[in-house]
C-alpha cells in the first residue's frame, strides 16, 4: 500500500499499487509541475518508482492569494 | 532522469529549460536565475537597502531567503490584514522566518490603521482583492519610503507576470501594459519596486523553499476563492505544458518588444501625481484611494 497525503487539504489517500510519480499523478489529475511530490527527503521526478510502505506528500504549489 | 550538471539523480524536472537538477545543482541554478534578472532589469545595486514584502508564502519567503544568501541589505515588511484564521498564521510564519535570519521586520498592523480587511470586505462594492491589492501597494511604498529604503521588492514569479499579463492584454490596457514588468523606477513619491523572481515560476520558488527546509504559510487566503487570476495561471499551465518554455517567451517577449510600444503610445497621456492632503502618498486624484477608503468606513462617502 502507498499512502499519499495531500496539502494543503490534509486529506489521507491509500493505493494499492502504483509504479512511478506519473501514475501516481495521473491518478490524482495533477500536472508534475503542478506539485511537489515528497519522499522523506528528497523531491521525485516523474520518471521515479514507488514502492509498496512508501508515504508520500503531494503539495500543490499554486498560490491562491 | 539524471541532473543536466552533476549526473546525480535528479529532484526539479524543468522542460522549459530542457533539464533537470539534482538539489544543489537546483539551487545554484536558481540563485543565477535571480543574479540574472537582478542584473538584466538594474533593479539594485550593491550597498542599497531593499524592504521585501512577505506575506509569509513561498515566494516572498523564497526572495528573501535569497537575497540575504546574495549578502543583500535586506529588511522584511509584513502587512496584517487582520483575516481572523488566516492573518495571524501568516504572521507566526513570517516571524519566525525573520526570527531565525536575524532579519529585521516592519510590521503594518491594518487594523490599527482602521482599515482591517473583513470591515473593507463588508463596506466596499468591488471585489475586494482589489481592494486588498490597493491597500497593501499603499503600505509597502509607505513603508519603504519612510524607511529610507531604495527598493521595494515583491516575491511575484513568472506565473504571476504572464498571469497579470494575460489579464491585460485580454482587455488591451494600453495604461497598464505600458508599465507592466519586473522594475518599476522611483517616481513622484513612489519608490523603486523590484521583481527578483520573475524568471522563475511557482514550481521553483516551491522547490526552493522545500530544499531550504523553509516554513511558509501556505493556506490561501479565505477571501480569494474563484479569482479571477488562477484561471488565467490554469490556462498558461494548459501552454505550457504543451509548449515548455512559452510561459517565459510570452512575457520575456512582452518586455522586449510589446512593452516599448504600449510605452510609446501613452507617453504624455499619464496623469500628474501630487501629495495626498490627508496621508502625503502620491496621488492623481482629490485625495488617495486608500483615504477614500477610509472615508468610507468612516460613512463619509
Amino acid at each position: 500500500m502507498i499512502r499519499v497525503r495531500l496539502e494543503p487539504d490534509g486529506k489521507i489517500l491509500e493505493f494499492p499499487r502504483l509504479n512511478t510519480v506519473l501514475q501516481l499523478l495521473n491518478r490524482l489529475g495533477l500536472r508534475f509541475n503542478q506539485v511537489l511530490v515528497i519522499r522523506g527527503p528528497e523531491l521525485l521526478t516523474r520518471d521515479r518508482r514507488l514502492y509498496a510502505g512508501d508515504e508520500l506528500t503531494v503539495r500543490r504549489v499554486t498560490s491562491a492569494g | 532522469m539524471k541532473c543536466k550538471s552533476c549526473r546525480e539523480p535528479a529532484m526539479v524536472d524543468l522542460p522549459s529549460h530542457n533539464a533537470a537538477f539534482c538539489g544543489p545543482c537546483f539551487l545554484r541554478y536558481f540563485s543565477g536565475q535571480v543574479r540574472a534578472a537582478v542584473k538584466a532589469q538594474a533593479m539594485f545595486g550593491p550597498g542599497e537597502r531593499i524592504l521585501a514584502a512577505l506575506s509569509g508564502g513561498k515566494d516572498s519567503l523564497a526572495l528573501a531567503n535569497e537575497l540575504l544568501e546574495q549578502d543583500c541589505r535586506v529588511s522584511g515588511l509584513f502587512v496584517d490584514l487582520a483575516i481572523p484564521g488566516s492573518s495571524d498564521r501568516a504572521r507566526a510564519a513570517v516571524e519566525d522566518f525573520c526570527r531565525a535570519r536575524g532579519l529585521d521586520l516592519v510590521v503594518v498592523d491594518l487594523a490599527a490603521e482602521g482599515l482591517a480587511i473583513p470591515e473593507v470586505k463588508r463596506r466596499v462594492r468591488r471585489p475586494v482583492c482589489s481592494v486588498c491589492g490597493k491597500i497593501k501597494r499603499h503600505f509597502f511604498n509607505r513603508a519603504a519610503a519612510r524607511g529610507g529604503f531604495e527598493v521595494l521588492a515583491t516575491g511575484h514569479n513568472l506565473d504571476d507576470e504572464a498571469a497579470r499579463l494575460l489579464a491585460n492584454t485580454l482587455r488591451w490596457d494600453g495604461a497598464y501594459l505600458s508599465d507592466q514588468g519586473p522594475l518599476l523606477p522611483a517616481e513622484d513619491g513612489f519608490v523603486r519596486k523590484a521583481k527578483p523572481l520573475y524568471r522563475l515560476t511557482e514550481y521553483e520558488t516551491a522547490c526552493y523553499c522545500f530544499l531550504k527546509g523553509i516554513e511558509v504559510h501556505d493556506a490561501p487566503c479565505p477571501y480569494s476563492r474563484g479569482a479571477t487570476f488562477t484561471s488565467y495561471k490554469r490556462l498558461l499551465d494548459d501552454l505550457e505544458h504543451n509548449s515548455p518554455g512559452s510561459k517565459f517567451a510570452f512575457y520575456d517577449g512582452f518586455l522586449n518588444r510589446g512593452r516599448p510600444a504600449f510605452e510609446a503610445q501613452q507617453a504624455g497621456l499619464g496623469q500628474g501625481l501630487s501629495p495626498c492632503p490627508e496621508c502625503g502618498s502620491p496621488t492623481s486624484g482629490d485625495i488617495c484611494g486608500v483615504c477614500r477608503i477610509r472615508r468610507l468606513l468612516r460613512g463619509e462617502d
